[in-house]
């Protein structure tokens, strides 16, 4: 999942940049409105969390351009005020939800995955694709019921699969998402995790959960 | 007091546009009853001036020579040379001047046909001026032929100038003696009529100095508005100031216990996050308790009417966002046209407040109402504010509970729960009430209601 991070306040960015890779996500940040919207416009950006008090052009700015041309990933705003002005003016801007400042990162993650979840057509915290059972909450994996061992990686990897559950997602777009910009990538080790996955989610090969559509890319189903 | 350059005074303008007024008005009155006066005074001469003509007809006869002489003079003045009256028959065989007019230089131009009379103004030899009449006649001898006279009679001007050069001394003293005494009697009325702003203006320099907390009762109507909204404002500024310096208090103190605790924490040594962090929890949401209690706005008199429906429909799409999991039903009953004197921020607050709390605690749905709240007493309407949902209600027991919750950071530790009482504060910065009841849908009713003014 790439996530843009648009503060501007150098500590609490890079913090926030810090804990979400960690939480594994893919960053890109950026320190002003027009930075932000840049990013926001031309990146692959799967989730968008926003300052609203930021220098010059500011955070509502950014998401009204991002909305009017026709971005709709997910948008959490932060908001150091916390009045129902501010929120009312973020959420009528197009952002999807709100967090005050100061907040604990753990709210603000569970925030943005539900907004992932939403956006991905979920309404549970709990994704389920036939006998695979993915939370995102606790990110624990369950085949039938039985635990499954994934790395940060493959977990990130099954997440924005079942996410889109029902869709093709190429193999680029994977490249993408699940890497940072400048990272060095190789679309062969996406292969190689799609193989590592499919054989820890079904050693029998009996269900396979994971479709690859020649050329295009790779396919979780819904049931 | 800052003190800029002044206008003219309400009064100066006044005063000079009335002398100017009153200058204009007593000239033009002055100059048309003095012209009415020479217009009469001229008729009555000339009517003297006729009679002494009949008079002198009546008498005349003609004389051998040919003259037409009147036979004996009714008149004396007549018969006294420069006792300002004058008489003359002109015929084509000689002229007759009475003895008055004898040396006198009378010299009267008008030549009338017989049956006509003309009125002329001239001057006699010595310079005085006179009024003339002259009447053509056609005399008719009982043998003979018929001859044509001029009689003529004048009467000197300077008697009569001179009346009217008093008259109009009199006029123009007149006048200008009724001028000063009504302007005299407008600065005393302007005076009168100007003293409540004086004493507005002396009450606010009170205000300004701190001798006084409020302007006092009484005013005339016309100031009524302008002194009970200034008074609104003042109170409204207080009570914010008041708030502000109870919220500064609370937080200082408030903020005091966890910090004592952190200083003995590191001063042990103690590093541990785990530790410390319920300490910089709780003051993060002391702060943030204490700020959300600081920032409305709540003042009143200057405000102007927000519509009800635009805010709450902002804040009915807002909440479907941030509620999208738990597609909450939320219905929005707004009698048409209903607004109220708050300040945007203000109300968003209130109404945002309660709504979430709904939201919340709902099952599936939220009703939120706003009618008008009118008196007979009020130009502006209030504002009746409800807030339902299908919860679990809040039991009678812990709705005064609920209200105090977060009045101070401190005394309350849990995170949530102090939307009510923000929304309460808030009815309270507009003189409103807020009541905790059971709702239709099975969970709580807030009632929020606004008066009007």
């Amino acid at each position: 999942m790439r996530l843009l991070v648009l503060e501007d306040e150098p500590a609490l960015r890079d913090t926030l940049a810090q804990q979400f890779r960690s939480a594994g996500f893919a960053i890109d940040a950026a320190a002003d409105g027009v930075e932000g919207e840049f990013a926001g416009l031309e990146y692959p950006i799967d989730v968008a969390v926003v300052d609203l008090g930021l220098p010059g052009r500011s955070g509502l700015d950014a998401i009204r351009a991002w909305r009017k041309a026709g971005k709709s990933f997910p948008v959490l705003i932060l908001t150091a005020r916390d009045s129902w002005q501010e929120k009312v003016a973020g959420l009528d801007a197009g952002a999807d939800d709100y967090v005050t400042k100061p907040f604990r990162f753990e709210e603000v993650l569970a925030r943005v995955q539900a907004l992932l979840r939403r956006s991905g057509g979920w309404s549970q915290p709990l994704l389920k694709c036939g006998a695979v059972e993915l939370d995102t909450r606790a990110q624990e994996v369950r085949v039938g019921g039985n635990a499954v061992e994934l790395t940060a990686f493959e977990y990130r990897l099954l997440e924005y699969l079942m996410l889109r559950a029902g869709q093709v997602v190429s193999k680029a777009e994977l490249t993408e998402k699940l890497y940072e910009q400048d990272f060095e990538r190789d679309s062969n080790t996406i292969e190689v995790f799609i193989g590592r996955l499919r054989r820890k989610l079904d050693p029998d090969n009996r269900h396979p959960p994971i479709e690859t559509l020649r050329g295009r890319g790779y396919r979780i189903s819904r049931d | 007091m800052i003190v800029a350059p002044t206008a003219p005074s309400l009064q100066s303008r006044l005063l000079l546009t009335l002398a100017v007024l009153l200058l204009v008005a007593a000239a033009a009155a002055a100059w048309a009853l003095d012209s009415l006066y020479r217009n009469i005074g001229l008729r009555a001469l000339e009517d003297v001036l006729d009679a002494q003509v009949i008079a002198l007809i009546s008498t005349a006869e003609i004389e051998f020579t040919g003259r037409l002489v009147p036979q004996n003079l009714a008149e004396p003045r007549l018969a006294t040379p420069g006792s300002g009256l004058y008489a003359e028959i002109v015929g084509s065989q000689g002229t007759w001047r009475s003895p008055s007019a004898v040396g006198s230089g009378l010299n009267l131009a008008a030549e009338p046909l017989p049956g006509e009379r003309s009125i002329e103004h001239a001057r006699l030899a010595d310079g005085t001026r006179v009024l003339g009449l002259s009447l053509g006649v056609r005399w008719d001898p009982a043998e003979g032929e018929s001859r044509d006279f001029v009689i003529r009679a004048a009467q000197s001007l300077e008697p009569w100038y001179q009346q009217v050069l008093r008259v109009r001394t009199g006029l123009v003293t007149g006048f200008i003696l009724l001028s000063l005494l009504l302007l005299g009697g407008l600065a005393i009325a302007l005076r009168v009529a100007l003293k409540p702003l004086r004493r507005l203006e002396s009450e606010i320099v009170d205000i300004e100095a701190g001798r006084r907390d409020a302007l006092g009762t009484g005013w005339p109507r016309e100031l009524s508005g302008v002194t009970g909204n200034l008074n609104a404002l003042l109170v409204g500024e207080r009570k914010r100031l008041e708030r502000y310096r109870t919220t500064l208090g609370n937080l200082a103190h408030s903020l005091k216990t966890p910090l004592a605790a952190l200083r003995g924490l590191v001063e042990r040594g103690e590093a541990d996050p785990q530790v410390l962090a319920p300490q910089l929890d709780r003051m993060q949401s002391i702060v943030q308790h204490q700020l959300k209690r600081a920032v409305f706005g709540g003042s009143g008199a200057t405000l102007i009417d927000l519509p009800a429906y635009e805010s709450l429909d902002q804040l009915r799409s807002a909440l479907a966002k941030v509620y999208a999991d738990k597609t909450i039903k939320i219905t929005l009953a707004v009698t048409p046209g209903t607004v109220y004197p708050i300040d945007a921020g203000d109300f968003l607050e209130l109404a945002g407040n309660l709504m979430d709390n709904a939201c919340k605690y709902c099952r599936t749905a939220i009703a939120v109402r706003a009618t008008p709240w009118t008196a007979a007493e009020w130009r502006r309407h209030g504002l009746v504010l409800e807030v339902e949902d299908d919860g679990s209600g809040i039991p009678l027991a812990e709705r005064a509970h609920v209200l105090e919750r977060g009045v101070r950071a401190d005394e309350s530790v849990a995170g949530q729960g102090i939307g009510l009482s923000v929304a309460r504060e808030i009815a309270a910065a507009y003189s409103g009430t807020l009541e905790i009841g059971e709702s239709r849908l099975g969970g709580a009713r807030i009632c929020v209601k606004l008066p009007g003014r």
